[in-house]
């Protein structure tokens, strides 16, 4: 099975590796719900954990071959503490804005994970939160925050300091049914996961229409409930098909390039946890890990329970400075990285 | 509408579903019972809290890999679905073939049996044995893995005779062995991996991986077995078709759903029906939905004597508080503690004791639990901020203008509850606390909080009842 398909005849989309391995506390993912990739090329992982372990709940920072840094943030209601948190994102600085669903604020933390402040009330009026879901520097550094029970883009400074907003609730062009994940491109458009119009959408640096993309379905092309969105220099734009298990990846005109299902092969740290627990090791290689399951082609969510190196919950898609795509899992707690081969 | 037709019908929903708020019986007494009756027969497509939010809102949920998380999951379906005969009936079936989180530490196989009751539940019975012996959760729970041609693990072939269809007495220690036989080389894919995981817990590297049910016919007895009295190269298959053809399955099967949602005690009297319960199960070539329909429409069901003749489980209880008082019908904080407050009660969803399931009846209570019980269903039935709450109360405004006295508070707030009744005894006691106080005037707008609380108060009390941990 391969998820790789030809973009062109020279040029194809290559998985390359995998960060990550399940753990609750400390090296490792729990529940990851988005990534940022910092100047530096570190990798900040935020991890949702669940409910009942608020010591789960944290930011993972390692690095792109799998170096491990630190860990920083815990679960709670006080300062640099965290419930749902949803998003991260990170500044020019290396500072990080973390996005709480839950609390209905944002925080901010030094590139040490040091926090230094929050802000956000719960409400609908300019400059409140009803579930703050995704997060986005534009080139001038200011913060924009998908307002996503609002059904709206906020805009604010770096310091929390409201600007404007745009959007409503609704399925016509420009307005939005649960939005999620954004990004910006170097000209300041943004880029907008649509989740619930299975559609992402693109506005102008003022909010205004400028294109959507997609459609309810799981042909090429079509999305189910797209979490993440992300563009690279060339104007690709790479989608995080959530409802799908997939990544898609569109030209700039919206028109299909390629999609992915998943390769993961063992991360770093996996592969060191194999190597100390030889019995599981030798149960693992002498097992069929992609088993024939014609019956759940139709249902890719189960699929990507039974089959491991397929993505599963893929929420997260990041590119970094070399165009490497970053694929982050919360089912399976990892990131798959894939780069072009051209 | 008649007051006899409401009562009835909040009866039929108490025992085919989670009970129903004061609006739905409204919707169900316009429809007629049989309707009803035949409407939760034929689900269709439920409604219910959609997947993707709560995937979405819950990480957790989506990987299914807690059972905490998977408990949770379960009661969010079953607090919004439009099917409630499917998700009680489906409860029905975990009970009876009970399998466990504890040996298996695989919450999401234990899902996908559920969903295979969910789908299968009101259909064939013969079909519901054969999907549960290849349902890989089973198969690991009763070591079916460790069943091979030529040594025989004898633990599934056994629990299907005694305690999924036939019961005890009815076959032979042989019919056990040559059952056995007939089920080797039915087993899980990968199974060494899977079972080293599932006994060491591990969830290394990426989490947990599903499981699916392989067949080995390089590890299956095809020799010649005698099984309750027929000959034959039986596979599973047969030796299914043979115990759901048997009587004592057909006594064994009505008997259980009988017990479950019609009273917990079964007399000479009650042998009528489960005797008619039977005749349609063979009637309707073993169909659940048959039999169900047979008791539902029996002159028993429909009795005064079947009323509140059961004790209402942990997570009947727990599901029917909520989905009176309307909380948890969008993805929050707090579903897992429920799921938890159904342990506390004795009824762990996807963790039964044993085998054999709960014991039902009054079992259900001892004085522990009674506490957790009457506290979960009192703390959200008088929750003044959940929006069914809410509309009790604004429903007893809106009919009533002006004072009301004790008894017609009480007889109200029974009403809204679900045309509920209670003893004598406790209607006294309701109608005296209330007297304390006076009268209840909720047009009086400087009075209005106090009265919310008075009304609050009553609810709560209700649920303290006796009566109210029944059905």
């Amino acid at each position: 099975m391969t998820s790789t398909q030809v973009l062109s005849s020279s040029d194809s989309m290559v998985y390359s590796h995998a960060i990550g391995i399940c753990t609750m506390r400390g090296r490792g993912f729990y529940c990851p719900v988005d990534t940022v990739i910092d100047p530096s090329g570190r990798i900040l992982v935020l991890n949702r954990s669940i409910d009942r372990d608020i010591e789960g709940i944290r930011v993972t920072v390692c690095g792109p071959n799998s170096e491990f840094y630190m860990v920083f943030g815990h679960g709670g209601t006080g300062n640099g503490e965290f419930i749902w948190p949803s998003s991260i994102t990170c500044d020019r600085s290396g500072n990080s804005y973390i996005a709480d669903q839950y609390l209905n604020r944002i925080s901010i933390f030094d590139p040490e994970g040091k926090f230094i402040s929050n802000w956000g009330t719960e409400g609908s009026l300019p400059g409140q939160f009803n579930g703050p879901s995704g997060l986005a520097m534009d080139p001038d550094d200011n913060l924009l925050v998908v307002d996503h029970l609002n059904n709206r883009i906020q805009k604010y400074t770096a310091r929390g300091e409201y600007m404007s907003q745009f959007g409503s609730s609704g399925p016509a062009e420009g307005e939005l049914d649960m939005p999620w994940g954004i990004d910006v491109n170097y000209k300041g458009e943004i880029f907008i996961a649509d989740w619930r119009n299975d559609r992402i959408q693109v506005f102008s640096t003022n909010g205004d229409f400028i294109a959507k993309f997609g459609e309810s379905g799981q042909e090429n092309g079509q999305l189910n409930r797209p979490s993440s969105v992300t563009v690279d220099t060339q104007g690709l734009i790479y989608i995080a098909d959530w409802g799908n298990e997939r990544i898609q990846i569109l030209d700039k005109e919206g028109n299909f390039v390629t999609k992915l299902r998943g390769d993961a092969g063992l991360s770093k740290w996996a592969d060191e946890f194999m190597t100390a627990n030889v019995d599981e090791a030798t149960a693992r290689e002498n097992s069929e890990m992609e088993p024939n399951l014609p019956h759940l082609k139709n249902d890719p969510h189960e699929e990507s329970s039974h089959i491991e190196k397929l993505f599963w919950g893929p929420v997260s898609v990041n590119i970094d400075s070399a165009g490497k795509l970053y694929v982050t899992e919360s089912n399976r707690h990892r990131i798959q990285v894939y780069d072009w081969s051209r | 509408m008649s007051t006899s037709d409401l009562k009835l019908i909040a009866h039929l929903m108490r025992r085919a579903g989670f009970g129903a708020t004061r609006q739905e019986l409204k919707e169900f007494v316009s429809k007629g019972y049989e309707s009803v009756v035949e409407d939760l027969l034929h689900p269709g497509d439920p409604e219910n809290l959609p997947d993707d939010l709560i995937r979405r809102y819950h990480p957790d949920h989506s990987e299914l890999r807690f059972l905490y998380s998977a408990a949770g999951y379960w009661l969010y379906r079953m607090i919004t679905t439009s099917n409630p005969l499917e998700e009680k009936l489906t409860l029905f079936w975990h009970g009876l073939f009970a399998t466990g989180y504890s040996k298996l530490n695989q919450a999401r196989s234990l899902l996908n049996q559920i969903d295979m009751f969910r789908v299968n539940g009101l259909g064939n019975f013969s079909e519901i044995l054969l999907q549960l012996s290849k349902d890989p959760a089973m198969l690991l729970w009763l070591d079916n893995n460790d069943n091979h041609k030529g040594a025989i693990n004898e633990n599934f072939g056994r629990e299907l005779l005694e305690l999924f269809s036939m019961g005890i007495g009815n076959y032979s220690e042989q019919d056990i062995k040559e059952a056995s036989r007939a089920f080797t080389g039915w087993t899980l894919g990968n199974v060494d991996y899977m079972a080293m995981r599932a006994s060491k817990d591990s969830i290394w590297p990426y989490g947990r991986i599903a499981w699916h049910f392989e067949y080995r016919p390089d590890d299956h007895d095809n020799g010649e077995k005698t099984f309750l009295g027929e000959t034959g190269n039986f596979n599973g298959e047969q030796i299914i078709d043979l115990i759901a053809k048997d009587e004592a399955t057909a006594r064994f099967v009505s008997t259980r759903l009988f017990q479950f949602f019609a009273a917990d005690t079964v007399g000479e009297k009650e042998q009528e029906t489960i005797e008619s319960m039977m005749k349609s199960y063979f009637d309707s070539n073993y169909e659940i939905r048959s039999v169900l329909r047979t008791l539902f429409n029996s002159s028993y069901f429909k009795s005064e004597k079947a009323r509140y003749s059961r004790i209402k489980g942990p997570v009947e209880q727990i599901v029917g508080a909520i989905h009176l008082a309307g909380s948890y019908s969008t993805p929050t904080i707090g579903i897992e503690e429920v799921a938890q407050q159904a342990f506390y009660m004795g009824q762990g969803l996807l963790e039964p004791p044993t085998v054999e399931g709960w014991h039902e009846g009054e079992e259900w209570i001892d004085s522990g639990a009674l506490v957790e019980r009457t506290n979960f269903a009192s703390s959200e039935v008088g929750n003044l901020d959940s929006p069914g709450v809410r509309t009790m109360i604004q429903n007893i405004c809106t009919n009533n203008g002006g004072s009301m006295s004790p008894e017609t508070v009480v007889d109200k707030c029974l009403d809204m509850l679900g045309a509920f009744d209670v003893s004598e005894k406790t209607l006294s006691a309701l109608v005296g606390h209330v007297s304390r106080s006076g009268n209840i005037d909720l047009n009086d707008n400087d009075e209005f909080e106090n009265s919310e609380n008075r009304l609050a108060e009553v609810f709560r009390l209700i649920t303290a009842s006796p009566d109210f941990q029944r059905a």
